[in-house]
């Protein structure tokens, strides 16, 4: 480690992480190495593909494009902080359902992105879903099933 | 998309349900485990320097620096991987005589690309590797480049390879029939040359490798994110010299393939190199920029056609070549996917006469390989592209030309003229279908009254075939492939009557361990949930030929699973009928409960079965019957499986800037019977959108210089959410005859499809100025290119006859 490394403390689904690091390391590296939650995933690298979107303090946020020591004293939620125990979330539930993921690999991502737009929209349209989800890049499924899943989680969670 | 009914818990039969993923819960709370998040003991990153010449001679290169760096354990150079590796393989070769370029996966004295591995360092981690790759000092020589397929071609073309006399690898022409007396024989003869970009697979999860070289016990233990870990630890096995029983390859969860992972690549070689000098396990992943260069390109082609037909349309002859613009090295497949575009460019159709060349061309790009569709896309753009100018020639009707050229259902197997014989299929009814959904979803009001507000709303189709279940082994050994193509699956019940399916297939995202669950649950009479699939691990699953690609784990690996089952149902009959002192021919087994037919009351569980072949046998596992619960069974399928399906697309052109809009697409399709409709549907509807990203926004971009333009997201644009239009798909279900199941391949289907689709829309969208779309992408500037010229000779015209 460096001289220059420095202090990081950040609360990461409700758990406290201290530790020190270089500034360089990003926010992603920091989730999935130094505290080992690696369902943030990281598929460009450039703020592009939004696999890595998390939440901090409240908003939606590229993990990838933040530095560790920018997140100091942050609440931060990853997709490890959706399901309660073993029991999947009705967003989570909607995705299972609609067949929403196919590798899984921008899921987390598209979680992340959802669950913010559900919180300010809970009757959203298929087309402001589309316009949600359209900073997420899906090699897999071509999209139709995503959007199902965040209408049905949406339907769900207004009951 | 499928309708979703409530998740049934208990059923019967589970094929043709659309039974919820088994893979989903752990995917969706971030649980899953993708190469990257595989952490071994002891382990140090590495990373790769890459060459920023296209061609170029290495003067020298010089690592003292990077070596000096803390926390670097080990650099090395092409010399020093040259000294314990041997070249990259390559395991198809369907040219005869074909030469085969080769390279070690570090360049030893010259580089041919962009983006050659020339280097590669070992730290801490993989700052300081990617710290040390900066103060790598290389001295390169630039040689002429070889840009593109023109360049190459030309008569004083500076060469790849200096022992070469051009730069043509190789050539292979198929004639069937008497194609120059049908040519001249024929009414109307239309001709194109079609061109496709460069692309790629571009799964999302970018490759990585972690290779533990114990250079004490000589064993080699790999993680790695392939589609085909039994080949690679064969080729493994091959370039590095140990024996294949010391190499274990694990395969974590897969972030997508697309047949860009099953290729074998230079960096899971540098890694073992790396640790064999080191002592340590080694970690490379790919970042995104070295995906760019790194993973296999595909799709680059030119296609030069022509199509023969007579005035009643039907088509007689079809004549071309089809140049495989490949790169500086041929990759794992070498020129396989062009090869594959002249086998499927007849398509659907009967046409009895052909002249067809594959001509295999170097480069200086990345190396060519596997992409979704290998080639039929290609295929398909040359028999839907010409039957369409065709119609429009004879003025006749799209769907009506096309359906006067299929085969009849009665007609099959069919042979094609090259290579395949199509096994079985109805065309025509597919046809009708997808024509029957376009005038219930109303798209021709729709369009006529877009139409009617100036705007230009086109329906484009597509009729596709998708060679699947690749395929009979002997008949790939003779056709060039130096691997196989059956497929093995063991199915074990252990002592308390649970079930696991071993398989060597993986799961990058199509379901294979949901499917295999269920067609395991039907073939043995027990509930999906008592069984769980195995797959990934080449110390505990089977072999399989080829890999997971070739549209070829659900019919061969469910034909396995389906033939062990009968055998292994059998057997617990037998066991069953043992325990109730009955006939084993008067036994049944419904949702894991053996019972004597017609007697309810007599039942035993599979517990009680899997008690009495494990651990209490005494009376109670029939005298002569093996104890254990388990059987094997390999398929080499005697003939591939032909999927096939009618696809239709509401497009909207804007004539201002060549923008496409894409309103709506289904598909009317036929892969045999229907695993699981909701997974097949998926299957589809991500085909298409990756083909639609290459119709209409993807591509690599190579300069004069040979330089990649496009090597970020910013600049390579795969389709998002905003692009993709909705979907319909239509399933009708024609059982594949020569597959235990009946069961089809479909994960290619929607690629091989899409591409000609967006060229058909655009073409009906913008009729009246009568273009033709030949070149994909078809980005605005090429759309706005086609459009101008048609406006501008559509008003030459009216001046002439003003």
């Amino acid at each position: 480690m460096s001289d220059d490394s420095q202090a990081v403390s950040v609360t990461i689904n409700g758990h406290l992480y201290s530790g020190t690091c270089e500034p360089r390391l990003t926010l992603a590296d920091f989730i999935r190495h130094e505290c080992g939650l690696t369902g943030t995933h990281l598929g460009c690298e450039h703020g592009v593909c939004g696999a890595c979107t998390i939440i901090v303090d409240g908003r939606s946020t590229r993990a990838c494009l933040m530095l560790a020591v920018q997140a100091d004293g942050s609440e931060i939620t990853t997709v490890e902080g959706l399901a309660n125990g073993a029991e999947l979330n009705p967003l989570q539930e909607a995705f299972w359902n609609n067949h929403g993921l196919q590798c899984g690999f921008c899921t987390p991502g598209m979680l992340m992105c959802a669950t913010e737009f559900l919180e300010g929209n809970p009757e959203p349209t298929a087309d402001e879903v589309r316009e949600c989800i359209s900073g997420n890049l899906c090699r897999c499924t071509g999209y139709a099933s995503i959007v199902a899943s965040v209408l049905s989680a949406a339907e769900e969670l207004r009951r | 998309m499928t309708i979703v009914e409530p998740p049934v818990t208990t059923q019967t039969r589970y094929t043709g349900t659309p039974v919820r993923r088994t893979e989903d819960p752990r995917l969706l709370a971030g649980r899953g485990e993708y190469v990257d998040d595989v952490t071994v003991p002891k382990m140090i990153e590495a990373a790769v320097l890459r060459s920023p010449e296209a061609h170029a001679r290495i003067l020298s290169i010089d690592t003292s620096a990077a070596r000096a760096l803390p926390g670097v354990f080990d650099v090395i150079t092409g010399a020093d991987l040259a000294a314990v590796a041997g070249q990259q393989p390559v395991i198809w070769f369907p040219i005869p005589d074909q030469r085969i370029a080769k390279t070690h996966a570090l360049a030893t004295d010259r580089v041919r690309w962009v983006g050659q591995a020339v280097a590669a360092v070992v730290a801490v981690d993989r700052y300081v590797a990617e710290d040390a790759l900066e103060l790598i000092d290389v001295e390169y020589e630039p040689l002429p480049v070889v840009a593109d397929l023109d360049a190459a071609l030309a008569p004083d073309a500076p060469k790849l390879y200096d022992d070469w006399p051009d730069n043509v690898s190789g050539s292979l022409t198929y004639t069937f029939g008497e194609p120059d007396e049908a040519f001249a024989a024929a009414d109307v003869v239309v001709k194109e040359s079609f061109n496709h970009g460069r692309a790629f697979g571009c799964p999302l999860e970018p490759r990585g490798a972690i290779v533990d070289w114990d250079a004490f016990s000589d064993t080699i233990d790999v993680w790695l994110s392939t589609q085909a870990p039994n080949l690679a630890r064969d080729l493994l096995s091959e370039v590095l010299g140990v024996p294949v029983h010391k190499i274990r390859v694990r395969t974590p969860n897969l972030g997508g393939g697309f047949g860009n992972k099953f290729d074998f690549y230079g960096e899971e070689v540098i890694a073992a190199v790396l640790s064999r000098r080191t002592g340590r396990p080694v970690k490379l992943i790919e970042d995104r920029r070295d995906s760019f260069f790194a993973t296999s390109h595909s799709r680059d082609q030119r296609l030069d056609f022509e199509m023969a037909l007579t005035n009643d349309g039907t088509i007689v002859g079809l004549r071309g070549i089809s140049y495989g613009v490949l790169g500086g090295a041929l990759g794992t497949v070498g020129s396989g996917p062009p090869w594959a575009s002249v086998l499927t460019c007849m398509g659907p159709y009967k046409i009895p006469n052909l002249d067809v060349t594959v001509k295999a061309v170097m480069t200086n790009r990345s190396p060519y390989g596997s992409y979704r569709g290998w080639g039929v896309p290609k295929g398909n753009i040359v028999h839907e592209r010409l039957i369409e100018i065709a119609a429009r020639e004879l003025g006749m009707d799209r769907a009506e030309i096309r359906r006067k050229n299929f085969p009849a259902p009665e007609e099959f197997p069919h042979f094609s003229g090259v290579a395949f014989t199509y096994d079985s299929g109805r065309y025509a009814d597919c046809l009708d279908l997808a024509m029957s959904k376009i005038e219930e979803l109303g798209w021709r009001e729709r369009q006529a009254q877009a139409r009617a507000e100036g705007r230009s709303v086109g329906i484009g189709y597509s009729f596709h075939v998708e060679p699947s279940a690749y395929g009979p082994s002997r008949i790939l050994n003779l056709v060039g492939l130096a691997h196989s193509g059956f497929d093995e699956v063991t199915l074990r019940m252990d002592s308390i009557g649970k079930v696991t399916v071993y398989s060597g297939q993986i799961n990058m995202g199509q379901g294979t361990h949901t499917i295999y669950a269920q067609l395991a649950a039907d073939s043995l009479g027990v509930p999906m949930d008592d069984i769980v699939v195995v797959t990934g691990d080449t110390d505990s699953c089977p072999y399989t030929g080829y890999g997971t690609g070739g549209s070829r784990a659900a019919p061969l690996g469910g034909a396995a699973i389906i033939r062990a089952g009968e055998r292994l149902r059998a057997k617990l009959l037998r066991i069953g009928a043992q325990l109730l002192e009955a006939s084993p021919d008067d036994m049944e087994i419904v949702d894991g409960v053996l019972s004597v037919r017609g007697a309810p009351g007599r039942s035993v569980t599979t517990r009680e079965i899997g008690d009495a072949a494990y651990r209490r046998l005494l009376d109670r596992l029939p005298e002569g019957e093996m104890p254990t619960l388990e059987e094997v069974d390999v398929f080499d399928p005697p003939n591939m499986a032909t999927s096939y399906g009618c696809t239709a697309l509401l497009a909207e052109v804007d004539r201002e800037t060549g923008m496409v809009s894409l309103i709506d697409c289904l598909q009317a399709h036929d892969c045999g019977t229907v695993i699981n409709p909701m997974l097949v549907d998926g299957q589809l509807a991500g085909g298409l959108a990756q083909a639609l990203g290459g119709a209409l926004l993807e591509e690599l971009i190579y300069d004069d210089e040979g330089q990649l333009r496009t090597a970020s997201f910013m600049d390579y644009l795969l389709p998002t959410a905003m692009e993709i239009p909705p979907f319909h798909f239509y399933h009708q279900e024609t059982p594949a005859p020569d597959i235990p199941g009946g069961i089809k391949g479909v994960g290619e289907a929607g690629t091989i499809a899409g591409v000609s689709l967006v060229g058909s829309a655009i073409d009906d969208a913008l009729s009246d100025l009568g273009v033709t779309v030949t070149r994909f992408p078809v980005t605005p500037p090429r759309l706005l290119d086609l459009i101008r010229a048609a406006q501008i000779s559509a008003s030459q015209a009216k001046e002439g006859s003003a």
